[in-house]
């Protein structure tokens, strides 16, 4: 969930909630005033009449213009003393002018005049007029309500991405962070104290991470460097005492066996050396790979080293794609997929190598069950099987490769070991 | 034939030395770049096996040396580095080849041999061995003077092994040689010892001297009979 939708979420509610208690209350408290002013003017009214009645003037017309009302009769004494001297209600009546019956608020007062005869006035006024104003009042109040809740919500949004602009920043760079791409974050440029401070943070760390991948792989890389000429002292030492006549046979089989631990540590070594290269970006002459060829000449020499397995390899060719590669690179990456899918093959298992215009995969037969997708390119992984000729790095080697020029692989299992390159021509 | 090693590490050195002189070279040394700038200067030598990370100079600068006194000649470097920009430099400066170490003995003898023999080329396109004879323009094969047809494969390997002659030289690295470098981590040879039996074959019946001989466990070795 984005922070702004939550944000949103919780204003939302909030204002919800707050706006409308306040716009009950509001619209109460003006429904209550106008009944209150509307009383008010019926008494005015009826204090009038009353007061020219018993003046004995003349009383106004009942009809002057407005829609108010008023009748004048007289009453007995027991009815006067049995009700309330000033009753109000809402009632129905019927309006001679407009000769129709319509609600109304109506104020019965009871008076006495000199001659002790009891009168009852009652005055009204049409609600109608009341209720329009009340409705009006009703819509203008639920208009404002949301109209003002839109705008405290555009407010926000708007004041969010303002404020937040160099936290966007610094995410923006985060996704496209990669180590040892030597890409720093955006420089604090804002004023406000928690970004700075966030920026520097992230400034730190990556600078950090920076610095210790470069020494690791500074390290391997002279590590494996400097075993070199180690190497190749214990090497040619153990050639030249097999290449001596006078050795006898037992001797021999232990040289020969200490000379091929030692030529496994070489090819480690050399692995080694390779990944740290392709890391460093020492392979930068691209030129154009039609993958095609190399593939049929690797599977060609890959077929003869391997034909005690019995394995049926299978090319589907359904385009032929040219990449832009270094070429080195590109050998490695197929051999070294085509190695894998060798290696960890049953006898009598098969591959298939499916070629398209977007991308190349490759699957093959092996042990019946999913290997680990997040660390089967890992350095040295090896699943639960060791293979006793394998350095365990050739998938390292294919995912440097691909990662190097930005190229997505992915591994999956569906009964088959399947490995895909997607490229971007 | 006079060989100058120039090679920072003692123990290289003196493993290096030792298999030179077995095969019969004369080996001088020089353990920095001081004093193999200055043995250059003064002599003239066959072949130049030269190390390009010295402790008190670079062995491309030696090259740039030998090239200015137009002294150049018979290079090899042997480097540690195995960086395409060196061996590129290195070869544009006047080497003649480039082995990143650590190397095999047999390579390396093979790679002097080679460079010594494309220098006093006097018109010699042949690799011999006992009576077998190669043409390495023609890719033609002579067992006593009559040609034999061999396939590709087994004319690769007949020429290792001819430019490799009476050297152990192990499954994989004849592997490696033939195939390709991505060959060199399957756990069976079947292969080589299925294109070497037919190579054996075909020179036995045209009577050749020279005998490729399994050792156990390790690889093969060609000798005269």
């Amino acid at each position: 969930m984005k922070l702004i939708y939550r944000i949103l979420y919780r204003l939302s509610v909030a204002l919800l909630i707050v706006l409308g208690i306040w716009g009950a209350f509001f619209y109460l408290t003006v429904i209550d005033e106008i009944n209150d002013e509307t009383d008010d003017s019926l008494e005015d009214y009826s204090e009038t009449i009353i007061r020219k009645a018993l003046a004995g003037q003349e009383l106004p017309s009942n009809s002057n213009g407005s829609n108010n009302t008023y009748y004048l009769t007289q009453v007995s004494e027991e009815y006067a003393r049995n009700n309330k001297k000033i009753r109000y209600s809402d009632e129905m009546i019927y309006i001679d002018e407009k000769e129709e019956t319509e609600p109304a608020r109506i104020l019965k007062t009871i008076f006495r005049d000199q001659r002790e005869n009891y009168f009852e006035l009652t005055v009204s006024i049409p609600t109608i007029e009341k209720e329009d104003l009340q409705e009006a009042i009703l819509w203008w109040i639920v208009f404002l309500y949301i109209t003002l809740l839109l705008t405290i919500l555009l407010i926000n949004i708007w004041v969010f991405y303002r404020s937040m602009r160099p936290l966007y920043h610094l995410l923006n760079w985060l996704d496209h962070y990669t180590i040892g791409s030597s890409d720093l974050p955006p420089t604090s440029r804002t004023k406000i104290t928690e970004f700075r401070k966030l920026n520097e943070a992230a400034r730190q760390s990556a600078m950090r991470n920076e610095q210790i991948f470069q020494q690791q792989k500074q390290f391997i890389g002279n590590a494996a460097h400097e075993i070199q000429t180690p190497l190749a002292i214990c090497q040619n030492r153990l050639e030249m005492l097999i290449n001596q006549d006078n050795i006898a046979e037992e001797q021999l089989e232990e040289l020969i066996k200490t000379h091929q631990t030692l030529e496994h540590i070489v090819k480690l070594n050399k692995s080694l050396l390779f990944l740290f290269k392709i890391d460093n970006g020492q392979f930068q002459e691209n030129q154009k790979i039609k993958l095609n060829d190399i593939i049929t000449k690797l599977t060609e020499d890959f077929r003869e080293a391997y034909a005690y397995k019995n394995i049926q390899l299978t090319i589907i060719e359904e385009a032929y794609p040219e990449i832009v590669l270094n070429e080195t690179l590109a050998v490695a990456l197929i051999s070294n997929l085509l190695k894998n899918a060798y290696i960890h093959n049953i006898p009598n298992g098969s591959i298939e190598i499916h070629i398209s215009s977007e991308k190349l995969l490759f699957s093959n037969t092996g042990i019946e069950e999913t290997l680990d997708e997040n660390r089967i390119f890992e350095r040295f992984y090896q699943g639960k099987k060791r293979q006793e000729h394998s350095t365990g790095l050739g998938l390292s080697i294919v995912h440097s490769i691909a990662r190097f020029y930005h190229l997505p692989i992915r591994y999956f299992f569906n009964g088959k070991h399947n490995f895909e390159i997607k490229f971007h021509l | 034939m006079k060989i100058l090693l120039v090679e920072d590490d003692p123990a290289l050195r003196e493993i290096l030395q030792h298999s030179l002189q077995q095969e019969r070279y004369v080996v001088e040394l020089a353990p920095d770049y001081h004093t193999a700038s200055q043995k250059t200067h003064d002599y003239t030598y066959d072949c130049i096996l030269l190390d390009i990370m010295l402790p008190d100079g670079n062995g491309l600068s030696l090259l740039k040396e030998l090239q200015e006194s137009k002294k150049q000649g018979n290079v090899i470097i042997i480097s540690a580095k195995d960086s395409l920009d060196d061996k590129v430099n290195g070869l544009d400066l006047g080497a003649d080849d480039y082995l990143p170490k650590p190397f095999h003995l047999a390579e390396l003898h093979a790679r002097i041999k080679s460079v010594i023999r494309r220098k006093n080329r006097d018109g010699n396109i042949f690799t011999k061995y006992g009576n077998i004879k190669v043409n390495t323009d023609t890719f033609d094969v002579y067992v006593e003077g009559k040609i034999i047809e061999l396939n590709r494969k087994e004319y690769d390997i007949l020429l290792y092994f001819l430019n490799r002659p009476e050297r152990l030289l192990n499954k994989s690295t004849l592997a490696e040689a033939v195939w390709g470098d991505h060959i060199d981590q399957t756990d069976n040879f079947d292969f080589i010892y299925a294109q070497i039996k037919n190579l054996r074959k075909k020179l036995m019946a045209a009577g050749a001297t020279p005998e490729i001989k399994a050792v156990y466990g390790f690889g093969y070795k060609i000798t005269l009979k």
